[in-house]
């Protein structure tokens, strides 16, 4: 075995997060671990890279029990994470080649200044090991997301690597990128690596993982080889229960009418010539690569974006929203990708950021907020969307991240909307919330409200999708229907593979 | 622990403070308990906590507002030459156009402009401060229109005028920011300005009003201290920015913004005037006293941040370790 853990127990304070977990990994292998926020991934990850030492148990490297101090302890052994925010761990204003090498003893390119020359030519040489074409002068902060992570890839190879930790990997990457993403982790495999792949994406571990463990409550509650388990099987683990129906999709599109019209949309350099309806009741899904126009679409029709031509209809009635304010007064309301960044105020109360785009009307005519009445809304909503909170009042940011999402589904619930765009209204929430927000969005078409949804989780598109639009180099490239809404059909659109 | 519990602690915090400074002058000093002493901490707090109060939006904003020292300065010098020749109202109303004039400037080039606040206001700071005593040639200006002076001198139940307004910008801003909509506009904005901003919240607005309140109050403090002295001085408001900042801070406002509240900022401008008064009462030299104040900022914002870690040491049980990331933190909550 290259890595294992034995019976590992890590408490914070009174919260045990792991509580007994086996785990072991061979070269040359790819092991999923998989579990819902909170089951104790991130912990296990931080004892096997050295950031927390556990309270019993052990961690061995090729079967000598080992005591790491602190990350350099495990990478020194050749244990490297990428976490998910590992853009952290870069220089936004340093060359790749400079990032990469920004570890490396001082004397490896020149005994007293370090000639950029060679470091250069080996930035190049590791680049093109990982079958990327990158410039080594390029400042990594003008990279995409993609690239910056190979650059990360990059910097972990160079430590005589033995088992690399991916956390979430795929979470900002596009179908495209995500493909060059397993192309590299089979390679690694490929040369003797271990990998744990730790992603909520099953398709993702079903495609790539060996062996798939499953960690619920700091216990291993589900352990085998990829090939002899099946997806509902992982999911019951994950959650401790059946998952009868993961994605309980209503019908709800109103036969007629359209609560959302676009004719001849066009914002230069991100979309051009879009037209399309949204029936009330109906979830349009829009496919696409990233930078394919698709949340620019929405981002425009949100006020957003400067729009050259076309026209907008809400309900009938032509709209032109210049701002964010003007788009929810017609209607329109925006589930933003990153609620971390652009969704929720954390350090505020839960009532606070879920009235937050709707108070004008709770509001008297002195401007003073109306705090019963407001109060009631918040707990309608809240008790509609089981947004479960110890109290409305605790920060909205200690809450798990299924409860944020349905804390930031209420903020645009409670301006009752006509059409709800939302972008990616699932990311970052657990296995059984994300069955409830799906469950939301089917309440929410029952009472008439459009949906324009775009979602990098191509089953979740196709599952709760009505009609799927794809969007290819900023014009809409398909329309699928009924049996035709398949991943394959979504990919193959996007990707142009049929025209 | 219930949220509004902890935030009465916070506050508490230091509001606790200040009585332990209460209670070791009164201790030490006769003097520091009488009522007239009281009124004279309370009198001579009063500018700082104008500043203060103005200030406190500003930085719950996550901007701060280096020039509302120069602002003081340069409209109740604007003030006092007004005086000369029209009415003390139209005086007065010039007085607080000047500074909301000077607060709308800096809200606009901090978010028109895209400058940082820090940047923007240490620019106006020296432009007032210059104006100011290029217009009085560095020299006073007498103030001697008597109802203007009233606004420093007079008294009313026995309480000085200038406490009055304190207390009543304090009620009236502390409404403003705790109860209505703009108020709650502050905060998100502060917390998280493009969430707020994807709300429909116009959040350049928030900020152009925020810094206007904070130039208004500022005039307002100019009147005090000119009516107090019968004289524009023209460096009267020199230091006096970094005095109201330290108020705010010291009453729990976050310099990252989204979080404090007037309540906090008026315990905060309180110590900062208890603790002169009381070195005064005991003769500490006036160098050491600087010295002094230096060291309650640092160990108040030192128990703000670290009151976790403080309330360990009461337990029998180590503290619990910050949460490395979010995700800890949300595995931590939500197990």
């Amino acid at each position: 075995m290259l890595l294992s853990v034995h019976g590992v127990r890590k408490a914070f304070a009174d919260n045990e997060v792991l509580k007994g977990v086996d785990l072991a990994i061979d070269a040359g292998e790819v092991v999923a671990l998989v579990g819902e926020n909170g089951a104790g991934k991130s912990t296990l990850t931080r004892v096997i890279s050295g950031v927390h030492r556990p309270d019993s148990g052990r961690v061995e490297v090729d079967g000598e029990a080992v005591t790491f101090r602190n990350p350099q302890d495990a990478m020194a052994r050749g244990i490297q994470v990428i976490y998910q925010e590992f853009r952290h761990n870069l220089f936004p204003h340093l060359s790749v080649a400079e990032n990469l090498f920004v570890k490396e003893d001082g004397r490896r390119f020149g005994r007293v200044l370090v000639s950029r020359k060679e470091m250069e030519r080996a930035a190049s040489a590791a680049m093109s090991d990982l079958g990327m074409d990158i410039d080594p002068h390029q400042r990594v902060g003008r990279l995409g997301v993609a690239e910056q992570q190979m650059v990360e890839i990059a910097k972990a190879m160079g430590h005589d690597l033995k088992v690399l930790v991916l956390d979430e990997p795929t979470a900002a990457l596009d179908d495209r990128e995500s493909e060059a993403l397993f192309t590299q982790v089979r390679r690694l495999r490929e040369d003797g690596v271990g990998v744990v792949y730790i992603s909520h994406r099953l398709d993702e571990v079903f495609a790539l993982a060996d062996r798939v463990v499953v960690l619920r409550d700091g216990v291993v509650a589900l352990s085998g080889r990829t090939g002899d388990l099946t997806r509902d099987e992982v999911v019951a683990a994950m959650v401790g229960r059946t998952v009868d129906d993961f994605y309980p999709k209503a019908a709800n599109a109103r036969p007629d009418g359209a609560a959302l019209e676009l004719d001849g949309l066009t914002c230069a350099g991100e979309f051009a010539d879009v037209s399309l309806s949204v029936r009330p009741g109906e979830v349009v899904g829009l496919g696409g690569v990233l930078g394919s126009g698709r949340g620019s679409l929405l981002r425009a029709l949100f006020g957003l974006e400067r729009l050259d031509a076309g026209t907008i209809r809400v309900n009938g009635e032509s709209v032109r929203p210049a701002s964010p304010a003007a788009a929810i007064r017609a209607g329109i309301a925006y589930l933003t990708p990153e609620r971390g960044t652009d969704g929720l105020c954390a350090q505020r109360s839960v009532a606070e950021n879920i009235s937050l785009a709707a108070l004008g009307a709770h509001t008297s005519r002195w401007g003073f907020v109306r705090r019963a009445a407001e109060r009631r809304a918040v707990s309608e909503t809240m008790a509609g969307l089981k947004v479960r909170a110890a109290s409305p009042d605790i920060a909205v940011g200690s809450l798990s991240g299924g409860n944020q999402q349905k804390a930031l589904f209420g903020k645009w619930v409670m301006t009752r909307p006509t059409v709800l765009l939302m972008e990616e209204p699932t990311r970052g929430v657990d296995v059984g919330a994300k069955t409830e927000i799906y469950r939301i969005i089917n309440e929410l078409t029952a009472d008439g409200v459009a949906v324009l949804m775009v979602s990098s989780d191509l089953p979740e598109l196709v599952a709760m999708s009505d009609r799927v639009l794809v969007m290819r180099a900023g014009r809409l490239a398909a329309e699928l229907t009924g049996e035709r809404i398949t991943q394959q059909a979504v990919l193959e659109h996007a990707l142009e593979v049929v025209s | 622990m219930n949220p509004t519990l902890r935030r009465v602690a916070r506050e508490l915090r230091a509001a606790w403070m200040l009585l332990a400074v209460c209670v070791v002058l009164a201790v030490a000093s006769p003097v520091f308990a009488t009522s007239g002493n009281l009124l004279n901490v309370a009198l001579a707090t009063s500018v700082t906590a104008l500043l203060a109060a103005g200030q406190t939006f500003v930085i719950i904003l996550a901007e701060i507002d280096l020039s509302v020292g120069a602002v003081l300065g340069f409209s109740a010098a604007i003030t006092a030459l007004t005086l000369r020749h029209q009415s003390t109202v139209t005086a007065i109303v010039v007085g607080l156009l000047v500074g909301a004039g000077a607060g709308l400037v800096n809200g606009l080039l901090v978010t028109k402009a895209r400058m940082p606040s820090f940047i923007a206001t240490l620019a106006t700071m020296s432009v007032l401060g210059g104006l100011t005593l290029q217009l009085s040639q560095g020299n006073p200006i007498a103030v001697t229109d008597y109802d203007f002076q009233n606004i420093g001198q007079a008294r009313l139940a026995g309480i000085p005028a200038p406490v009055w307004i304190m207390v009543l910008v304090f009620i009236g801003f502390g409404v403003l920011l705790a109860r209505t909509r703009f108020g709650r506009y502050v905060y998100a904005t502060g917390d998280n300005a493009e969430a707020a901003r994807l709300s429909g919240i116009a959040v350049d607005r928030v900020k152009i009003l925020a810094f206007v309140i904070s130039g208004l109050l500022a005039a307002l403090a100019g009147f005090i201290v000119s009516a107090r002295l019968s004289t524009a001085e023209p460096t009267a408001g020199t230091g006096l920015e970094l005095e109201a900042i330290a108020a705010v801070i010291i009453g729990g406002t976050s310099l990252a913004g989204g979080r404090g509240d007037l309540v906090g900022t008026i315990v905060g401008a309180l110590i900062l005037g208890v603790i002169d008064n009381g070195m005064n009462l005991l003769d500490v030299s006036p160098f050491l006293q600087s010295v002094v104040k230096g060291l309650v900022i640092l160990f108040a914002v030192l128990l703000d941040r670290n009151a976790d870690v403080i309330r360990g040491w009461f337990r029998r049980r180590p503290p619990t370790a910050p949460a490395q990331t979010d995700q800890d933190a949300a595995e931590l909550v939500s197990a």
